[in-house]
C-alpha cells in the first residue's frame, strides 16, 4: 500500500525569491510517495498536529495579478493551538470574501438566468454567512477584505460558471487541507461549512453538466498550495 | 503528482469480493474501476500496526461502514435492476463503484474488526426512479452529517484526514441527488452533524437493514463446578 506524504520544499519567507519562485512553480509542494511503513513512523501517528504538518505550509508572499495575498506564516508548522487556528480561519476568510464577493456581483450583474441565477443568489446568502461567521470568530485578528477584480467571470454565464466550479472545489480542498491542523472547536465549525461548500460544488458541476463527484474522496490542498491557486485566479485586484 | 489507485491494487485480498460476494458479476468492473484521489483511500486502507488505531476509532469506522454498506448495497441493486431511465443511469453506477470503494477501504483498515456486511431489503425503493432519488437524497444527506458527527472525535489524524475527504464527497453527492428530485441542494449555509445514535435511529427506522451484523461469535455457555 502506498501513502502520500507531503512534503514541504524549501520557503517563499523571502517575497522576491517567492514571486520568482511561486511564478515557476505554483505549487511549492512535492508529493512523495512512500512504504506503508513511514505510517509506523513516530511523528506521524503521533496527534492531530504532527501530522501533515508539513503540508501545513506557505510562507512569505505570492504575486498575483498586481495583489500580493500573503501566506500563512511559517509558525503554523505546530500543533493544533488558538493562534493557528487564527491563521487557518483567516485563509479560509479570504477564501469566503472571494465567494461572497464573486456572487453578490453576479446575482446582481443582470447577465444571469434560470438555475445559474438562482445558484448565485442561494450561494451568495450561505458565503456571506460564512464570512460573518468567521469575522465574528476571529473578531480583531479578522484580515480585511481586499478588493476583487472578476472581470467577466460575473457577467457571462459561460465563464460564470466555469469560475464557480473552480472556487467551490478549491474552497472545499482548503478547508479539507486543514482538519488535522484545526483544534477541536474550530473544526467542528469549519465541518459545518465546508459540506455546505461540497454542496455548492456539486450544485454547479451539476448545472454545468459536469460530474459533481468524481472521485471516491476529495483532494485536500495545502495552504500554500490554496494561496497559489487563489493568486492564478487573478480575481484579487488590491490586498 | 498523484497516481490513481485502482482497486485491482488496493484489493490484494479480496476483500472486496468477499464484501459483495452478490455482485461477482461486476467483478471485472470492480476491479478496473479507478478509485479518484486514491492517496487518501490508501491511507485508509494501508495496513496499521495493531496498536494504531484506538478502540474509539474501530468504533467510527465501523460505524461508517455501516453506512457505507447501506450506501453501497442500495446503488448497487439500483444499478442491477436496470429501473432508472436511461438519462439517470449512470447515477447508481457512479455512486455504487464510489460507496464500494469506501466499504473496500474501511474494510482494509478494520481487517477483522470490521463488522459484517448486514442483510438489506429495500423493500422497492430500488426499482422505482422517484423513490430511487429520494431515498439517496436521504442516504446522502445522512452521510454528511453522521460523518460530521464523528469528525471531532476521530483520534488518529491519518483517519480524520480520510474521514474529512469523504465527508465533503457525501455532501457533494447529497447536492447531486437533490438537484435530480428537485429539491434545493444547499438550503443551508451551515450544516449540522447528526450523532451515531441519531443516525442509526433513523436507519433503523427504514427498516432496509434485514439482518444486524453480529461483530461477536456466539459462545457457548460456560458452566463451572
Amino acid at each position: 500500500m502506498l501513502i502520500y506524504r507531503v512534503l514541504w520544499t524549501s520557503s517563499c519567507t523571502n517575497l522576491y525569491f517567492a514571486i520568482q519562485r511561486c511564478l515557476l512553480m505554483p505549487d511549492d509542494l512535492r508529493l512523495d510517495v512512500f512504504d506503508s511503513a513511514a505510517l509506523s513512523e513516530p511523528g506521524l501517528n503521533e496527534s492531530r498536529g504532527t501530522f501533515l504538518r508539513r503540508a501545513f505550509a506557505g510562507g512569505g508572499a505570492i504575486l498575483a495579478g498586481g495583489a500580493v495575498i500573503a501566506g500563512l506564516p511559517r509558525s503554523a508548522d505546530s500543533a493544533p493551538s488558538p493562534a493557528q487556528d487564527a491563521e487557518i480561519l483567516n485563509l479560509a476568510l479570504l477564501l469566503e470574501y472571494m465567494e461572497s464577493a464573486f456572487f453578490t456581483e453576479a446575482s446582481f450583474s443582470g447577465k444571469l438566468t434560470g438555475e445559474l441565477l438562482e445558484f448565485a443568489q442561494i450561494v451568495r446568502g450561505h458565503e456571506r454567512a460564512h464570512v460573518e461567521f468567521l469575522r465574528s470568530a476571529l473578531g480583531t485578528k479578522a484580515r480585511k477584505e481586499p478588493k476583487f477584480d472578476f472581470g467577466d467571470a460575473t457577467k457571462d454565464p459561460k465563464a460564470f460558471t466555469s469560475a464557480a466550479v473552480r472556487l467551490q472545489d478549491l474552497i472545499v480542498a482548503a478547508y479539507n487541507g486543514q482538519a488535522t491542523n484545526l483544534t477541536t472547536g474550530a473544526l467542528e465549525s469549519a465541518a459545518k461549512i465546508v459540506s455546505v461548500e461540497a454542496r455548492h460544488a456539486g450544485w454547479i458541476r451539476a448545472i454545468a453538466q459536469e460530474n459533481p463527484a468524481p472521485d471516491a474522496t476529495d483532494t485536500p490542498k495545502t495552504a500554500a498550495q490554496v494561496t497559489a491557486a487563489v493568486n492564478r485566479t487573478n480575481f484579487v485586484s488590491s490586498d | 503528482m498523484q497516481g490513481d489507485l485502482t482497486l485491482q491494487e488496493l484489493d490484494r485480498d479480496g476483500a472486496i469480493h468477499e464484501a459483495f460476494d452478490g455482485v461477482n458479476s461486476r467483478a471485472s468492473f470492480l476491479r478496473n474501476a479507478v478509485i479518484g484521489s486514491g492517496a487518501l483511500l490508501g491511507v485508509l486502507a494501508a495496513p496499521r500496526e495493531s496498536d494504531a488505531a484506538s478502540p474509539s476509532d474501530n468504533a467510527i469506522l465501523n460505524f461508517a461502514l455501516t453506512l457505507e454498506y447501506l450506501q453501497a448495497a442500495f446503488y448497487t441493486e439500483t444499478e442491477r435492476a436496470h429501473a432508472i431511465g436511461a438519462e439517470l443511469a449512470r447515477v447508481p453506477r457512479q455512486l455504487g463503484s464510489v460507496e464500494r470503494a469506501h466499504v473496500f477501504a474501511l474494510r482494509k483498515v478494520l481487517g477483522r474488526a470490521a463488522v459484517k456486511r448486514p442483510s438489506f431489503d429495500f423493500k422497492g425503493v430500488t426499482e422505482d426512479q422517484v423513490k430511487f432519488l429520494k431515498t439517496a437524497v436521504a442516504f446522502e444527506d445522512l452521510g454528511a452529517a453522521a460523518y460530521k458527527g464523528q469528525a471531532t472525535r476521530v483520534d488518529s489524524p491519518a483517519l480524520l484526514a480520510a474521514a474529512v475527504a469523504i465527508h465533503s464527497v457525501e455532501a457533494r453527492h447529497a447536492a447531486w441527488m437533490r438537484y435530480l428530485a428537485g429539491f434545493t441542494p444547499a438550503g443551508r449555509a451551515f450544516d449540522e452533524p447528526k450523532k451515531e445514535l441519531e443516525v442509526r435511529r433513523i436507519v433503523a427506522s427504514t427498516h432496509f437493514i434485514a439482518a444486524r451484523p453480529r461483530t461477536t461469535r456466539r459462545r457457548k455457555p460456560r458452566f463451572t463446578g
